[in-house]
Order: C-alpha cells, then sequence, then structure tokens
C-alpha cells in the first residue's frame, strides 16, 4: 500500500461500537443471599432450577454437537457453527422452497436455557457450605464461560493478512466475507471507502449510499461465481456476466468446502440524482479496481474481501518454512515483520510462529498459512474482547473440581480406612 | 503350598515374556546386529537401521517380516534388517523377495493375478508403467475420495518408489563393486578437477580425465534423485541438516573437498564384503565404522542402540499376551480355584504393567517427547493408564475385577495400537502446530487419561449388567460395589476430561487464535464431557441409580471411541494429523455392540437373574424384596 493512506471506512451497516461498555458479569451470589427478600424469591426459581431441565439441556447439546460435526463433512466448519453452534434454532428447509421449519434448540438457546437453569439453580437452593464450594467454584466458572463464549460470538472478529515478501499493509482481511467498496479518491490527503457487504447486494434492490447523493442498483448478483474464458460459455446465451475481454462470471453453487472461497459476483449501477454515473460487473474472484468520475472527484469501485484498517501497518520482512532434515515434513513457519504505528510512536522488528503470536493493541496476530513458494505468509488477526474470560473460567473450572471430587476422595479413604 | 502356586504360575510366564526380550544369537556369520545398530536419517530423526526396515516393511505390508524369496532352500524368515540389508548392499537379491502386498481384487485383475498375497519387485516389474499411468490418475482425486481400488494403486506405487529409493541409500542401485567404484572415483577426483581447471583456463587437459569425472558427477546427480534415507553423517555439521546427507550429496561434495568421507568409504567397504560373502572383512569395516561414529557421535548415537533394543524387546507386544493371559486366568478363577488364580493374575498384571510402564518410559526417551504424540501412542497411553487405575480400584477393592478390566483393556488397547503402527513409523516427528512439550504433557496427556477413565467405567458397567443379569451371584453388596467403582471412575473421567478440554481450548488460543471452534475433534472431547456431566447430574438428581449409572457409563464407550477415533474419520478441521479412514467397520462394530449392552441393562428388573436370586433371598429371610430401591 502506497500513496494516500485509507482512512477507516464508513458503512451503512451499525458500527460495532460500545464493546467496551459490556456488563460485567455477576458471579457472586453472597451479597444477595444476605438480603431478606432474596429468601421469597427462592421460590420463584424453583422450576427453572430443575435438575431434570439440566439434564434434558446437556442432552439436547450432545445432539446438536454430534449433529453438527457430522454436517461439517458436508458444510465445512465454518457454516455449521452458524447453522448449529451460533443460532437459536436448526431449521429444517422444506425441498424445493425457501420454507424454513425450526425442529431443535440451536447452541444460543440452549446455552441461554443452560445458564438461567444454573444461575436459578444456585439461587434457588444456595446455602454457601465448604462442602458445597468446589461445586460452587466450578458452576460459576461454566456460568462465566458460558457469558464468554456468547459475548465472543458476537464481537469476535477474524480475518487474515496476506503479505508477500517486502509487502506492507495497513488493514487485514476477512476469510469469510466480501464487500464492495466505493473509494472516493478526491480528498488530497486521505481516502473515503464506502463498502457494501456483498450479503447485502440482492437483485433489484437499491441501496442509498452515505456519499454525495449516490445509489447503488444491484442488477444481477452471484452467491459465488466461477469465472472462466468466455469461449468455454457452454452456449453464447447462457447467463453470466462479463468482467473483462478475457473473463466472464458464471454462478456456481455456493462452496462450503475448507480450501476454498466463494467468489459473490454482481453487476451493479451507480446513479446520482437518478441518472446512471456508471455500470459495472465485478467480482471478488477478480478484485481490481475500476476508476470512474462523479462530476469532476475521481472514484474507484472494487469487489474484494471485506477489509479491516488498522491504525499500524505490518510489512513482511522475511518469511521461514523449516522442514525436518531430509523431509516434507513441517517443523516450524516464522514471519519476521515490521510493525509501525505512527500514532503510538512505535517502529519495531517482531518474530511470529507457531506457538508463538504477536499481540498488538488489541489484536493477536498469528502465523496460520503460507504459499508462494514460502515467499507469501498468511497471519490470522484476532480481535476477541472477551479473551480473558475463558482462563478465569477454566481456572474456577479446574479449582472447583478439584476441590470437590478431591473432598469425596479424602472422605471415601477416611471410610475405607475406618472400615 | 497355596503361596507357592500363584508364583509358579507368575514365574513362568513372566520368564516366558522376560526370555522374549532378550535379544539371540543372530544365525548369520555376518553381524546383522551390529548393521541394525547403524544410525541412519528418515523421517526427520535418526534411527537404527532395524527401524528403517521395518517401517519400510510395514508400509509394503502388513506383516513386517518378509517372505523368502523364491527358489531358496529351505526357506528362511530373516529379519528385517536382514531384509533391509540386502536391500542396501544386494539389491538384485532383494529383488526376489516378496514383500508388496496386493490384495485389492481389481490391481490384482489389473496385472493378470488371482491370487492375493505377496509379491516380489520382480513380479511387479513387468507392469511398472501400468501402476504409474493408474496411480497418476488416481492421484488426481482428493485423496479423501479416492476408493479401495484408487488407495490402493497409489499405496502400490509409493511403496515402490519407496524401495527403488532404499536400494540407493548407500550405493547406485546398479554398482557391481561399490567398495571399487568409490576408491576408483576417489582417485579420479583430483586429476578430473586439475583436467576442469585447465580446460576452462583454454589450456591443454587429460580428456580422459576430463570425461572421467564428469561422467561420476552425472551418477551421482541421478542418485540424487532417489534420495530419502540419509545415511552419511558429517561430525562437522552443527544443525541436524548438515550432520546428515544422502549418499548422493556426500560423493558429490567429495569433488569440491577432493576427499570422500571416511563413512563414505566404509560403507563402500561393507558392500563389497556382503557382495563377495566375506563375512570377516564385513565385520572388520562395519567395527572400524561402529568405532569411528561411536569417537565423533556421542551421545547422539545413544539413543539409536538404544531403540534397536526397544525394537527387539517389543514391550508393547509382550504386555498385550501378557494381558491376554491375566485375562484368561482371570476368567478360570471365577471357575475354580478362585483365590489361587486370581492371586497370580493380579501377579502377573502388575507384572505386565512394568514390562508396558518401561517400553512407555522407553519411548519418551528415545522420542524425546511426552508419551502420547499420535494415535498409536494414545492407544499405548489409554491401556497404560486404564490399567494403573485398575491396580488402583484393585489394591482398595480387591474384588478382580480391577485385574479383569485391567487385562481386557489393556489387551483391547494394544492390540489396537498394534494396528495403527501399519501407517509406519511411530515416532513419526511432529507436525510444526504439536512441536511443543509442554502442552502435548498436559491437554493430550490429561485428554487420554479421561478416554481411559471412560472407557474403565463403561467396561465396570458392562460387568454390572452382565453379573446382574445373568448370574446368580450378585447380591446388593455386588451391586453397591460396583455402582460406587462406576461412580468413582466417572468422576476422574469428568475431572480429567474437562480439565483437558479447557487446556485445549487455551493452547487453541494460543495458537490459532481462538478459543473454542467447533472443530470435530474439539467437538468430540466436549461430547465426553457433556455426557460425563449427564451422568453426575443424573445420579445427584436421583434419575439414576446404580442400575442407571451402569447403563449410562456403558454408553460412555460409544461416546468415547467416537470422540477418539470417529471424528479422526470425518477428515475437516484444524487437527488434520490424526486422521484413518479404514477402521470405519470394526467401530460401527463396536459402537452397535455397546448398544445391545445397553438393551440388555435395560430389561426390566424381573429378567435380572442376580436380582431375582436376590429377591429369593430377602423373602425367604422375612423381608421385601428390593425390586423398587434398584429401580433406575
Amino acid at each position: 500500500m502506497t500513496g494516500k493512506p485509507e482512512v477507516t471506512p464508513r458503512t451503512p451497516e451499525a458500527p460495532g461500537a460500545g464493546i467496551a461498555n459490556q456488563p460485567r458479569p455477576k458471579t457472586s451470589f453472597t451479597a444477595l443471599a444476605a438480603l431478606p427478600a432474596f429468601t421469597a424469591l427462592k421460590g420463584v426459581f424453583k422450576p427453572l432450577a430443575s435438575l431434570r431441565l439440566t439434564i434434558v439441556c446437556l442432552a439436547c447439546a450432545m445432539f446438536i454437537v454430534f449433529v453438527g460435526t457430522l454436517d461439517q463433512v458436508q458444510i465445512g466448519v465454518y457454516e455449521a457453527q452458524l447453522r448449529y453452534f451460533k443460532s437459536f434454532f436448526l431449521y429444517f428447509t422444506l425441498p424445493g422452497s425457501n420454507f424454513r421449519i425450526p425442529y431443535f434448540p440451536g447452541g444460543y438457546t440452549l446455552g441461554a436455557v443452560l445458564l438461567i437453569n444454573l444461575v436459578a439453580a444456585h439461587l434457588a437452593r444456595f446455602k454457601f457450605t465448604w462442602k458445597k464450594s468446589g461445586i460452587l467454584i466450578l458452576h460459576s466458572g461454566l456460568i462465566l464461560l458460558l457469558i464468554g463464549q456468547l459475548i465472543t460470538s458476537v464481537f469476535e472478529q477474524e480475518s487474515q493478512i496476506q503479505l508477500d515478501e517486502g509487502q506492507t499493509k495497513n488493514y487485514s482481511e476477512s476469510p469469510y466475507f466480501d464487500e464492495l467498496a466505493i473509494i472516493d479518491r478526491s480528498k488530497p490527503d486521505s481516502d473515503e471507502v464506502i463498502s457494501v457487504p456483498a450479503s447485502r447486494l440482492i437483485k433489484g434492490q437499491t441501496i442509498s449510499l452515505p456519499v454525495k447523493g449516490l445509489q447503488l442498483q444491484v442488477d444481477e448478483s452471484y452467491e459465488n461465481a466461477a469465472l472462466i474464458n468466455p469461449n468455454q460459455l457452454p452456449s453464447p446465451n447462457y447467463p453470466h456476466l462479463r468482467l473483462g475481454p478475457m473473463a466472464v462470471a458464471v454462478a456456481i453453487p455456493k462452496t462450503y468446502k475448507q480450501n476454498e472461497r466463494n467468489q459473490p459476483t454482481a453487476a451493479v449501477t451507480l446513479l446520482k440524482d437518478g441518472q446512471a454515473v456508471g455500470s459495472w460487473a465485478l467480482s471478488s474472484g477478480f478484485p481490481q479496481p475500476v476508476q470512474f468520475k462523479v462530476g469532476s472527484d475521481p472514484f474507484e469501485i472494487i469487489f474484494r474481501p471485506k477489509r479491516y484498517y488498522r491504525p499500524f501497518s505490518i510489512t513482511l520482512e522475511e518469511f521461514k518454512h523449516d522442514r525436518y532434515a531430509g523431509t516434507d515434513i513441517a517443523k516450524n513457519f516464522s514471519s519476521k515483520v515490521r510493525l509501525v504505528d505512527p500514532t503510538a510512536h512505535e517502529n519495531r522488528e517482531a518474530l511470529i510462529y507457531m506457538n508463538h503470536p504477536l499481540w498488538y493493541s488489541d489484536l493477536i496476530l498469528y502465523q496460520a498459512g503460507f504459499g508462494n513458494n514460502d515467499k507469501t505468509t498468511v497471519l490470522q488477526v484476532m480481535k476477541n474482547p472477551s479473551r480473558v474470560l475463558p482462563y478465569v473460567a477454566c481456572g474456577m473450572m479446574a479449582l472447583g473440581l478439584l476441590i470437590q471430587f478431591g473432598m469425596h476422595l479424602v472422605s471415601f479413604v477416611r471410610r475405607r480406612v475406618i472400615a | 503350598m497355596k503361596k507357592i502356586i500363584p508364583w509358579t504360575i507368575f514365574i513362568v510366564f513372566a520368564g516366558w515374556a522376560v526370555s522374549n526380550m532378550i535379544p539371540k544369537k543372530p544365525s548369520s556369520t555376518f553381524d546383522v546386529t551390529g548393521f541394525g545398530k547403524l544410525p541412519v536419517l528418515a523421517g526427520g530423526r535418526v534411527m537404527p537401521m532395524d527401524t528403517l526396515g521395518r517401517v519400510s516393511l510395514l508400509q509394503m505390508n502388513h506383516h513386517g517380516v518378509e517372505e523368502a524369496a523364491e527358489n531358496q532352500k529351505p526357506p528362511r524368515k530373516p529379519s528385517q534388517t536382514q531384509w533391509l540389508l540386502d536391500v542396501l548392499m544386494l539389491p538384485e537379491h532383494a529383488d526376489g523377495a516378496k514383500v508388496f502386498e496386493v490384495t485389492n481384487p481389481d490391481i490384482l485383475d489389473l496385472f493378470g493375478w488371482r491370487k492375493s498375497g505377496n509379491y516380489s519387485f520382480n513380479d511387479l516389474q513387468p507392469f511398472f508403467a501400468k501402476i504409474e499411468e493408474q496411480a497418476g490418475q488416481a492421484a488426481q482425486t482428493d485423496a479423501d475420495a479416492r476408493n479401495a481400488f484408487q488407495r490402493g494403486i497409489v499405496r502400490l506405487r509409493d511403496v515402490l518408489r519407496l524401495y527403488v529409493q532404499l536400494k540407493n541409500t548407500i550405493e547406485p542401485q546398479d554398482s557391481p563393486d561399490f567398495g571399487k567404484e568409490v576408491q576408483v572415483f576417489q582417485q579420479a577426483i583430483q586429476p578430473g578437477l586439475d583436467a576442469v581447471r585447465n580446460r576452462d583456463a583454454g589450456k591443454p587437459y587429460d580428456d580422459q580425465a576430463f570425461q572421467r569425472i564428469l561422467l561420476f558427477t552425472h551418477r551421482y546427480q541421478s542418485l540424487a534423485q532417489a534420495k530419502y534415507a540419509y545415511a552419511i553423517p558429517n561430525p562437522s555439521g552443527k544443525t541436524e541438516n548438515d550432520r546428515w546427507s544422502p549418499v548422493s550429496e556426500a560423493l558429490l561434495g567429495a569433488i569440491g573437498t577432493g576427499q570422500i568421507p571416511y563413512p563414505v568409504t566404509a560403507y563402500g567397504q561393507m558392500v563389497s564384503a556382503y557382495r563377495n560373502g566375506d563375512a570377516a572383512g564385513f565385520n572388520q569395516a562395519l567395527n572400524e565404522y561402529q568405532q569411528y561414529l561411536s569417537k565423533n557421535f556421542n551421545p547422539e548415537i545413544n539413543r539409536p542402540n538404544l531403540e534397536y533394543y526397544f525394537n527387539l524387546a517389543q514391550p508393547f507386544y509382550q504386555s498385550l499376551v501378557l494381558y491376554l493371559v491375566v485375562f484368561l486366568l482371570a476368567l478360570f478363577s471365577w471357575l475354580l480355584w478362585p483365590k489361587v488364580l486370581s492371586q497370580s493374575a493380579l501377579l502377573l498384571l502388575g507384572f505386565a504393567f512394568l514390562i508396558h510402564t518401561a517400553g512407555l518410559i522407553l519411548r519418551m526417551y528415545i522420542q524425546g517427547r511426552p508419551p502420547v504424540t499420535n494415535l498409536y501412542s494414545s492407544a499405548i497411553f489409554v491401556g497404560w493408564a486404564t490399567v494403573l487405575f485398575c491396580l488402583v480400584l484393585e489394591r482398595i477393592y480387591r474384588n478382580g475385577i480391577g485385574s479383569v478390566c485391567g487385562a481386557v483393556i489393556g489387551f483391547t488397547t494394544l492390540l489396537i495400537a498394534q494396528n495403527l503402527q501399519f501407517d509406519g513409523d511411530t515416532m513419526e516427528m511432529l507436525r510444526a502446530v504439536l512441536d511443543t512439550n509442554a502442552w502435548l504433557a498436559t491437554h493430550v496427556v490429561g485428554e487420554v487419561l479421561g478416554y481411559s477413565a471412560v472407557f474403565l467405567a463403561g467396561l465396570i458397567g458392562i460387568i454390572y449388567i452382565f453379573r446382574g443379569v445373568f448370574t446368580t451371584s450378585f447380591d446388593e453388596n455386588a451391586s453397591k460395589t460396583l455402582g460406587r467403582m462406576i461412580y468413582g471412575v466417572v468422576c476422574f473421567a469428568t475431572l480429567f476430561s474437562l480439565v483437558a478440554t479447557v487446556l485445549g481450548g487455551i493452547w487453541a488460543d494460543q495458537s490459532w487464535g481462538r478459543f473454542w471452534g467447533w472443530d470435530p475433534k474439539e467437538n468430540g472431547a466436549l461430547l465426553v464431557v457433556l455426557w460425563n456431566a449427564i451422568i453426575l447430574h443424573a445420579r445427584w438428581g436421583g434419575f439414576a441409580r446404580e442400575r442407571g449409572v451402569a447403563v449410562l457409563a456403558v454408553f460412555g464407550n460409544v461416546i468415547g471411541s467416537l470422540s477418539w477415533f470417529g471424528v479422526n474419520m470425518l477428515g475437516v478441521g484444524l487437527h488434520s494429523y490424526g486422521f484413518m479412514d479404514q477402521a470405519f467397520g470394526p467401530l460401527l462394530a463396536f459402537v452397535a455392540s455397546q448398544l445391545v449392552i445397553m438393551g440388555i441393562g435395560l430389561l426390566p428388573l424381573k429378567y435380572w437373574r442376580g436380582i431375582r436370586a436376590r429377591g429369593r433371598r430377602v423373602t425367604e429371610t422375612g423381608g421385601v424384596p428390593a425390586h423398587a430401591a434398584e429401580a433406575g
């Protein structure tokens, strides 16, 4: 990325603000238990606190984990996550229609019910004794873990930076999502980027853009497309979008394979005050910017993987792929990068390798992949506001289990010694 | 007298196992043993020649030991090392050895053969073009989508390539007398270099010397195409990459230095002597090379040395057999001499466990890794941990259940391990993400301990059901004891699987950037945790009592086996270092058998002989039948 730095984009979607203001989960009931009104409340919790409900929920959880895992063979890990675990219901789609019938609670529903059940159980039967301290700590840890995973699944942001040796980037890209970006290059020191997520490109719709009264009209949209040479078309009339003299896109079914990416493709017309500024066919599989003008202002339009701009830039200085002597078995991958952050006055080298990520601001960069004859690295960029919660939760759960079973064991041994 | 019998039984079987582990004197006058210990770098690690032979043979056929060559009388069954020695030094002889297993009927048809079995390199030679063609086509299909024919033909091509590579490990396979060749080459280097220098400078040069060095260079360059195992050590190298080289590179390097490295010369002498049937000459060259190694490669040759004895002793195989004996002794103890036989069973179980432990420790030392590094070692470790649990249970309850369970699970897991080693080197190097001993030692070991406890609880559950339904000796006391054992073991299973799964999450967060990714292997671990949690909550809530917990624990076997092996068959996810696809049938059969046992366990109590008998006993003494209390 040379030339003018691009500024943070404005998107038509609501931005993910307010992450830092999430309420902290409450984990201590000791204070509550002291209140006299609390005893009266206990009765209310009784039905919610049923142990039978716990078991039913756990069994349902096993069912969705089992079915979801099996379905990963067909639809891939990511899609299975969305359908089974990060959903309120599992749906059955009637063949030949878009009618979906919910047939089973999804991960969110089960997680929420378990959470309520667990909290209610402790409120309803709460009585602190040393004998129950292990269970209490264990369950508090579990509550924390469930809440943490909920926050994670809502606010986690996963993206990747692909860098050739010597290349510098100040953004990362989504491995799943694509965007249609309209870039206003009229300002002297920065660009303005308006991005429309690929999922919003629905045929026949018109989207208002927050810049210069522009509107985007979607003339055609493919969820996934194969890019082929025009003379490979089965017939000249076969539905396709012409991307250039040597390439046309034809619609193909969405892919769920682990090593494939969908290439959404669309034909769009940009309108200003009802007048067409230009029409283009664009594909994320062929992310080349097209220049045009609105009045006298220079603009660009491009279909590309969704970008997340960063206040810092990363340069890949060297990528190394070590193998065990005399084999092709990978021993280690490492990326020597230079991190430059003008706002924080940082300019330093860092080494990212397996099991050794780089932590910077609220991001963590992992070594995730490589390519191009070991000249290109792929870094996974994770942003997870609740990253610490699992650690605390896990510690509590392990401690609780140890206390609980430790006490069981001690009393068991004592009984046997007496006997 | 009563004390002597158990000890006698113990000593007979223990002595038999020990005698199996003591190296035997080889029949050959050639020092095959010494050769078997020589270090060689293959698959990224330094191993003894013996391991190279074993691992290569295991990939070629499922028996590991080759069958005798044709027209060899009397047919002898040589050791893996003997076979490798032939491949390396007398390839034309090894070409007749029937080591390539061909069983797929479609592949047999391709060659016009009928009988499935082992064939020799010579047998297969006429079909090489066909094999290359078919395998080339098959390889275009994704590995997990190939059918049996495609898998088989690709494998056959790969093992044939491996065989050719092996033949070129220490000499070009067509060298009539490699010792002589090395000498000639040594003498050709200096004149050759002079000729090249003069030719480049435009001076007159010795064309014959020039042509000769050119010929050698081409010869060794094409030898480099077949490099696989690195046999030539280089004492001055710093990293493992520099310390070992294939013979081709050592020979080519000699053109630069003017001096052929001593190990190449030593191997040249061994080859010449071996080909001439000169045992004394072979042994002397070998001996000198060994002295050179111990002077320059101490202590790194210790591990290959030890590994050689580890290979010979086969500690896991010995314990496998002993576990079977323990199981039989324990079975017989229910029929006659209960005290005597169960005592010898326990003694022998302890001894088998000792051998098992010794094998595990040796493996860890040789590999320099925590106990579990792949599916094979996870089976070894599940067995070990379960037997340990069982010995503890036996110490507490002294009712023979521990011996039986330890023997059954020890035997089964070691049998599984035996079948898993067909993929090749069981001490293979670890993929990059696994290259961390700290996590291997905590997360992986914990997870495997969890499996051990799950299977142990499941087996005790089976014993509970069978004793209850089929025997009359199942009194209230036995029922209570078994119930308590299951509960205790399930507690351990929960502890280990939960802590290990959570540690796995932390490892994943450290190396992939997410605590939980719903990856199949993670889901498998989660299923185990959830199932254990269900058992415990069902017991605490009173929904399941002794019988209920026993039935639930049996289902733990299903969950455990799916999590351990089933998810590896899906072929998706990041944990793609433990895949296997052949074991689907056996896994399904196991799951079905467990479901049948659960069905038996759910039979109404009136069909439970144990409970009926108890009811009679209770009514005889004027009490109330205890059916109701038993419901679960």
